[in-house]
């Protein structure tokens, strides 16, 4: 499949501050991809950076086979963006905001428009300043879907919805990448990136660390193991022999029931010898997203934490 | 937050100090008071004292050269004389009491101009603490704090208050280093102090009644024009002494700095800056966050606005509001120079004062309307500037960058806001001159009305160049955007005041206005236009190189 985007070595530093530390992300056709991070890692300065508002110290960057910074109109003809902050025209209602917005990309589908509508209970004849922090998004949310734009580029676009209207918009998602549109997701809501996902970036400081399907990212990441021993005299020999195995940590003794986690090298083998001790229960837990993410925040005392 | 800025030393205004010191503001709705004040103080230190300084040290300057202007006392008192009697001068600054003095001849000048600024720089500084920051979501951070319900409204006041405290003892004491009794020195003072005061608390209201920063200042500036020309009625009309009690402005007029000295209405002043601030407080209580008394109307479901469309929306207010200042105060400025006919006739010291080289009657009046066509051209200065700082606010708030994700090159999005900015202060120009000029004829002047559009007319690029000089600052540095007001009201000074000042002619001609030709004159001097527009010209094209190319703002 094509990279709709893909981006190598991008440096963009703000003042002294270095915002973008050689990242490095590719979106494929058709596919959404979710951008993960806390605040602060440099999400918000990517996705600038790819709408040509910001412009890149370094590093290059291809956008739907163009340059983000010089073919800017070009390009936006076949991009929509939500902000994650949007703010309206305080005077202006959200139909006239939206329309707005369709005209400048000349058009937009008015059909899809009164769907969008009333699939997230939005009023378009409030003005700008009376709406909520939530409704505001969901202007511009309805702006971008309304569109026939190939690309989606999204910043944290579901923060103020309700758990509802997230998964309405989860719903929408999931039809506009059956039409064949790619997704630019940024978020730091895991289960939403969970749940929509094809790949995921984690994005750590500017750099991106972690990048591949949720699979893939499992396999290389720890399963959790949780056994309850048949046998009494098998608590005795359990220790020792899941020590020795390859990949097995965090090993804990509680009662009856043993507690560790294994890599993917070690999974066979740690099973091996628990079905050796006689298991009466067992539950494998694979890595959920939060574990992974935690992996490379939690764990290693990054300087930011999912809210 | 509190707990950082606690430690932290307000040093932005002198009256920050006495902000530290605690007061009994301590009842639940007040809570966290002092400590949003001293927020509010260090945001705003740089903002407040461009403010203080302008108010603080022209009433020096002017009275500094006193002393250079008039030979004799006799020459000051018959200016005095002149001035006492003439309307025009009584509805523009004020009735001239006291000219005998360096003291009073100084009150008399920078008068109005000391109250109406004073009054503008408390209602910006509370709008901007209450509604402003209501509407940009800072205040929900601070309220939810353990602040109580009116302590953000209340900081908002009593920062407006310190810092008029500040403007008097600014005024006070410049005035006595050069050389002022401290009696005239201080009234002067709180003459603006007391306005500061009192619009403080009618900011405070305005900002319950409208939904949004714009509304609330818009109407606190309602206000004051109102109380501006209420008190020019009472001090022009005969038997209308009592209109000077019905406004805020008349209130402080009444304090005469130099001939009288009368402190009583000060203490009205403060009495309705109270009563005031406990009105809004009562309003607060009325109403809900983010709203305003005054209830939005909800808009059409559909929009046809496009580019240009959204420019001449978002600047619909300001243009309306523009045109009706400029056609009104142009039909006025025609009867004032009326008025001028018959006092040039008897009174040979004002012609020398006002035109001593000119010969005809007719030039002596267009001098003077020149003189008006002034006032209009620094109106016009202003809308422009204002319709390319609307221009950014849209950056600055996070519109500019949803926009510039369509397929829109950043120079065909600026490109309607610099056609207004030319086009509206040039069309304003010319409707206020013609205005002037129309009702002046009514009245039985002799002026030629394409005479005076034409004068009017040729102060237009003086005016594109101020809106230049605001479009390169957000082109190149956006952050410096407020240089543009400062830059005007420098001009402003130097022209109207400069050569009152006898300042020196190449610093006079740093002033776009005032290298603006006589059209009157026999062979006009069109070369310093010239290079105005070409200063423009240079400018915008810089401005946009920097607008295109530099990173947008990200909020």
């Amino acid at each position: 499949m094509a990279a709709v985007i893909s981006i190598t070595g991008l440096l963009k530093s703000f003042g002294r501050s270095m915002a973008l530390d050689g990242l490095d992300l590719e979106v494929s056709e058709g596919e959404v991809h979710g951008f993960l991070g806390p605040n602060g890692a440099g999400k918000s300065t990517t996705l600038r950076i790819l709408l040509g508002l910001l412009r890149a110290d370094a590093g290059t960057v291809r956008v739907l086979d163009g340059d983000p910074w010089r073919d800017v109109v070009t390009l936006h003809r076949r991009i929509a963006y939500v902000p994650g902050d949007v703010s309206l025209w305080p005077g202006l209602s959200g139909g006239e905001a939206i329309d707005l917005l369709g005209r400048l990309r000349g058009g937009l589908d008015d059909s899809r428009r009164a769907e969008l509508l009333e699939t997230f209970e939005l009023d378009p004849t409030v003005r700008g300043h009376a709406y909520s922090k939530g409704n505001r998004q969901k202007v511009a949310i309805v702006a971008a879907l309304s569109s026939n734009a190939e690309l989606l580029i999204l910043d944290e676009p579901t923060s103020g919805l309700d758990p509802l209207m997230e998964a309405s918009f989860r719903q929408e998602i999931r039809r506009e990448k059956a039409k064949g549109r790619s997704v630019l997701l940024s978020s730091h809501i895991l289960a939403e990136v969970e749940s929509l996902a094809d790949r995921i970036s984690i994005i750590r400081r500017g750099k991106v660390v972690e990048t591949g399907s949720l699979e893939q990212m499992r396999s290389h990441a720890r399963t959790n193991v949780a056994a309850t021993l048949s046998d009494g005299t098998a608590k005795l020999a359990a220790t020792p022999r899941l020590t020795a195995v390859p990949g097995v940590d965090s090993l804990r003794l509680d009662g009856s029931r043993v507690h560790f986690s294994v890599d993917a090298a070690g999974l066979a083998a740690a099973m091996n010898v628990l079905s050796g001790l006689g298991v009466s229960a067992l539950t494998v837990t694979p890595p959920s997203l939060e574990d992974l993410f935690l992996q490379h925040y939690g764990e290693r005392g990054g300087q930011g934490r999912p809210q | 937050m509190t707990g950082r800025h606690a430690l932290t030393h307000p040093t932005g205004t002198q009256a920050a100090g006495t902000a530290n010191t605690r007061s009994p503001l301590a009842g639940t709705p007040l809570t966290g008071t002092m400590a949003l004040l001293r927020h509010a103080v260090r945001l705003d230190r740089w903002k407040l004292l461009p403010w203080l300084l302008v108010i603080g040290i022209f009433p020096t300057v002017s009275y500094s050269v006193y002393g250079s202007l008039f030979s004799t006392p006799l020459e000051a008192k018959a200016l005095q004389l002149s001035l006492g009697t003439n309307p025009a001068f009584s509805l523009l600054f004020g009735p001239a009491t006291d000219l005998g003095t360096a003291a009073g001849f100084t009150a008399w000048r920078v008068q109005m101009f000391g109250m109406f600024f004073a009054a503008l720089m408390a209602v910006f500084t509370v709008t901007r603490h209450t509604r402003a920051a209501e509407e940009s979501g800072r205040a929900e951070l601070l309220d939810s704090g353990v602040v109580g319900r009116h302590a953000r409204l209340a900081s908002a006041v009593v920062l407006a208050w310190l810092a008029s405290a500040a403007v008097t003892v600014l005024v006070g004491l410049a005035l006595m280093v050069a050389g002022s009794p401290p009696a005239p020195a201080f009234a002067l003072g709180s003459t603006f102090g007391g306005m500061g005061l009192a619009f403080a608390g009618v900011a405070a209201v305005t900002a319950q009644l409208g939904s949004s920063g714009r509304t609330a200042n818009t109407l606190a500036a309602t206000v004051l024009g109102v109380s501006y020309l209420l008190r020019g009625l009472g001090d022009t009309l005969d038997d209308s002494q009592w209109l000077l009690w019905t406004s805020p402005m008349g209130w402080a007029e009444k304090i005469r700095p130099a001939s009288e000295n009368e402190l009583r209405p000060l203490l009205l002043l403060l009495a309705a800056a109270l009563a005031l601030a406990v009105l809004a407080a009562w309003l607060e209580s009325r109403r809900d966050f983010g709203m305003g008394l005054i209830a939005p109307r909800g808009g059409p479901a559909r929009g046809r606005l496009g580019t240009w469309g959204l420019t001449a929306r978002l600047n619909r207010g300001a243009f309306l509001t523009w045109a009706v200042v400029f056609v009104a105060l142009g039909s006025v400025y025609g009867l004032v120079a009326t008025t001028m006919s018959g006092i040039f006739r008897d009174n040979p010291f004002v012609r020398q004062m006002i035109a001593f080289r000119l010969a005809t009657e007719e030039q002596l009046l267009f001098a003077f309307v020149e003189v008006l066509l002034l006032v209009l051209a620094f109106i016009g200065g202003v809308f422009g500037i204002q319709v390319i700082l609307r221009f950014h606010t849209e950056e600055d708030e996070g519109r500019a960058e949803w926009l510039l994700s369509e397929p829109m090159s950043r120079l065909s999005y600026v490109v309607p806001t610099i056609v207004l900015a030319a086009l509206g202060p040039a069309v304003g120009m010319a409707a206020g001159s013609a205005a002037l000029a129309t009702s002046a004829r009514l009245a039985g002047s002799e002026l030629d009305t394409a005479k005076v559009v034409f004068q009017g007319v040729a102060e237009v690029p003086a005016l594109w160049l101020a809106a230049a000089v605001a479009l390169f600052l957000v082109g190149l540095a956006p952050r410096a955007r407020a240089g543009a007001w400062l830059l005007l009201v420098y001009w402003l000074l130097l022209t109207m005041f400069g050569p009152v000042l006898k300042a020196p002619d190449w610093l006079l001609s740093t002033s776009p206005f005032h290298v603006v030709p006589n059209v009157m004159e026999s062979s006009p001097d069109w070369l310093p236009v010239g290079w105005t527009l070409l200063l423009s010209a240079v400018l915008l094209v810089a401005g946009l190189a920097g607008y295109r190319r530099r990173d947008l703002l990200s909020r």
